[in-house]
């Protein structure tokens, strides 16, 4: 118990005197796992648009795939993407191992089913009479998709928040193809893991806390929007 | 309208992606171990070196067994590590060049304060093991570390096979994790002397060191390129220049100087 | 002349119910067509299949303008339009649900808020124009889906049911719209099970029995 209040003082103190490496590590977080989702979301929602409005071949044996690849282990999938980018491996000549490059690749593997699978969720959950509504309307195919694209857009942002949910607390994934590089590939989480393991319990905690605030801040943000599309007026 | 605002953000992604990627010429991937980085030695020799050479030396710490596998994939230009026999087999494979001891710290036997198996006194590592199987509790890291690899080979000598026995606890966690358990289970434990001085008081450990300074007991350090035939794209005259230097007088000295923060030195320079 | 509709020996049916039976039916004349008839007899399956929401199974949906078959395709499609009994509100504001149909056929903003103001203003919804339109009552809600087709000025309108479970009050406002966009080149075709009002709206009155339409 007491390490836990020394702790949270120490994060206090952290946060208050924020150094300049601890700031790189934030800010290092923040870009790889924002650049991680963004490029998941550009991919992802349209993917998963697409499953959700389309009906083809092989669709269901998809969905089970992106549902599966929702829970895989982020050690999995940095193992995969180490030997993917290892100089002895099939993309080696690129020279991506231990680069922040490689962390945003494997945090989209991450990121990336979540985004589509529950992008895909939030499209099929929309009324079916929003679709006939903007056809009578005199909609096209695509306007109607559109439009039922902007219906699910919640939705469709609680998938992106989930989707930064796993790649900002995942460790097993970018400490493997990271490599925790000290002012290079060392990030909130696997800084943790080390301070962890060094037994340096109060930083640990301490890092843990600004990774929540961090995670709160970004949550108040996504949901006041979400708010907005519940109120009363809007502009 | 949409359409910028895409591009914005697309721009937006590749500035940071080469902004977070962004690294000089001069710098290469050394590979060590886990117990090495969590010692802090890097923190304390590399900027020495940096300033000297402009060389910037990345680490990336992973168990022995782990950190000779990247060098042999091309992974890493050079690997700092301690694990004697593994080093010269892939010397000898062909996969690392100039082999060179740089330093070594050692391990000590510790024990609950009260010594249940009586350890003190004996001089053998081997016969300490000897006396503690089946009288007391031993705690091991079980995680192919080169610390349990270690005690592993002393147990080999023993003539004991000390897996699955009751008294044997394989744990698969750290050092410090491990005394812990240890200090909890009134155990016997394999230990190296820097985690040793570094975390007992911290860790409010009831335990004490029962044997020390038995030569088996050293842990001997050395520093290898990889072998610039092998891959042809490693910064192999980066990574000399840094094994020279880590075997040089300077490097030494460096290495000597370095104290954990309870003002322990950790590591004793020996390079020949 | 206004646009013609000609339905054809439509046939439609449901996991092997037939449904319509070989229905035919022409709206000819501009007018309030009334289209009643007992539960499940068809009338809403029919709309949808003449505002070319569904496709028959056989028989065939035509259009005629001055004696000239057009062709259904979308410019075609974008001269009707269905206001269905839920009529499928979008989640955003009243304004937005009513500048839909205009945004899609690319009009420019101003003559959108034009449109859609007098569109508004028409179905009294005016002081509710950025109200979230979900949180509409019923009636309104009715109104909005009135306002949101009139805005694309349809030259045939289809109304299915446009005031079950609305009050007598919004009823009356409802019936009133419905009588003022009467005009030359318009067909408007409604179904009720209200029988005075049928007869307060129709200029021409359509029943329909067991998927089969009688003309009286
Ligand atoms: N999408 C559908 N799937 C299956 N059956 C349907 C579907 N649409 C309509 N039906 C069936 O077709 C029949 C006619 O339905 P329809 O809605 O056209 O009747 P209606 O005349 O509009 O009735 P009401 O006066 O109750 O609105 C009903 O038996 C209905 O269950
Ligand atoms: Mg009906």
């Amino acid at each position: 118990m007491n390490s836990m209040t020394e702790g949270f003082l120490k994060a206090f103190s952290l946060i208050y005197n924020l150094d300049q490496e601890l700031l790189g590590i934030i800010l290092l977080s923040l870009k790889v796992s924002g650049a991680a989702l963004i490029i998941s979301s550009i991919i992802g929602v349209p993917a998963g648009a697409v499953i959700g409005l389309k009906k083809f071949p092989g669709r269901g044996f998809i969905i089970t795939l992106l549902n599966t690849f929702m829970g895989l282990p982020p050690v999995v999938v940095g193992l995969f993407v180490y030997l993917l980018l290892s100089r002895s491996g099939p993309l080696g000549f690129m020279g991506l191992l231990y680069t922040p490059s490689a962390m945003v690749a494997a945090q989209i593997i991450l990121a990336l089913p979540i985004v589509a699978s529950l992008c895909h969720s939030a499209i099929v959950a929309v009324d079916p009479i929003i679709g006939q509504a903007s056809i009578t309307l005199g909609a096209t195919p695509y306007q109607k998709a559109v439009a039922i694209i902007k219906e699910a857009r919640y939705g469709i942002l609680s998938s992106v928040i989930a989707g930064f949910g796993r790649v900002m607390a995942e460790v097993g994934a970018i400490l493997i193809v990271g490599g925790n590089i000290a002012g290079y590939t060392r990030v909130m989480t696997t800084t943790i893991a080390l301070e962890t393991d060094k037994g340096n319990f109060e930083l640990a905690l301490a890092l843990g806390v600004i990774l929540l605030i961090i995670s709160l801040i970004i949550n108040i943000a996504l949901h006041l929007i979400q708010r907005k599309g519940m109120a009363g007026t809007i502009r | 309208m949409k359409k910028t605002v895409l591009i914005i953000i697309l721009f937006l992604v590749a500035a940071i992606l080469s902004e977070v990627n962004a690294s000089s010429d001069k710098e290469i991937i050394c590979a060590s171990t886990t117990s090495t980085e969590n010692s802090g030695l890097f923190g304390h020799i590399l900027p020495i070196f940096e300033k000297k050479t402009g060389i910037k030396v990345k680490v990336v710490a992973r168990g022995t067994g782990a950190a000779i596998e990247m060098g042999k994939r091309g992974d890493a230009d050079v690997a700092f590590v301690h694990a004697k026999e593994l080093e010269l087999k892939a010397v000898e494979e062909g996969f690392f060049v100039n082999r060179h001891e740089v330093m070594y710290n050692d391990f000590v036997i510790i024990g609950p304060t009260n010594d249940p198996a009586k350890i003190k006194g004996i001089k053998s590592t081997i016969e300490a093991f000897k006396k503690i199987a089946g009288s007391a509790s031993f705690v091991s890291r079980g995680d192919n570390s080169g610390t349990n690899n270690m005690e592993l080979s002393i147990w080999k000598k023993t003539g004991i096979v000390p897996k699955g026995q009751e008294w044997y606890l394989e744990v698969g966690q750290g050092m410090e994790k491990t005394q812990r358990i240890a200090n909890e289970k009134r155990a016997y434990t394999l230990t190296d002397r820097g985690t040793w001085l570094a975390t007992k008081d911290k860790d409010n450990l009831d335990m004490v060191i029962v044997l020390e300074g038995d030569p088996t007991l050293f842990n001997q350090y050395a520093v290898m390129a990889v072998n610039p035939e092998k891959h042809t794209h490693v910064k192999y005259k980066e990574a000399m220049e840094f094994v020279n230097w880590l075997i040089s007088k300077e490097g030494q000295q460096a290495i000597g100087s370095f104290k954990d923060k309870n003002g322990n030195q950790l590591f004793i320079p020996n390079a020949k | 002349m206004n646009l013609q509709l000609r339905a054809s020996n439509i046939t439609k049916s449901y996991h092997g119910d037939r449904v319509l039976k070989n229905t035919s039916y022409s709206f000819n004349k501009s007018g309030v067509y009334v289209l009643t008839g007992p539960n499940g007899s068809g009338k809403s399956t029919f709309l949808r299949i003449c505002a070319l929401l569904e496709e028959p199974d056989s028989g065939e949906i035509s259009f005629l303008s001055d004696g000239k078959l057009l062709m259904n395709d979308i410019a075609m499609r974008r001269r009707i339009t269905l206001l269905l009994p839920k009529i499928g509100v979008f989640n955003t504001s009243v304004f937005k649900n009513v500048a839909y149909g205009l945004k899609i056929r690319g009009h420019k903003s101003d003559g959108i808020k034009e449109k859609v103001d007098k569109a508004l203003d028409f179905v009294g919804l005016s002081h509710k124009k950025y109200q979230k339109a979900i949180t509409l009552s019923s009636g309104e809600t009715q109104r909005l889906g009135i306002a949101r087709a009139l805005v694309i000025d349809p030259e045939i309108l289809f109304l299915d049911e446009p005031t079950a479970s609305i009050d007598q009050k919004n009823t009356k406002i409802i019936e009133d719209i419905i009588i003022r966009i009467k005009r030359e080149e318009r067909v408007v075709v409604v179904t009720t099970h209200d029988m005075a009002q049928a007869e307060r709206l129709a200029d021409f009155m359509v029943i329909m029995k067991e998927g089969k339409i009688n003309e009286p």
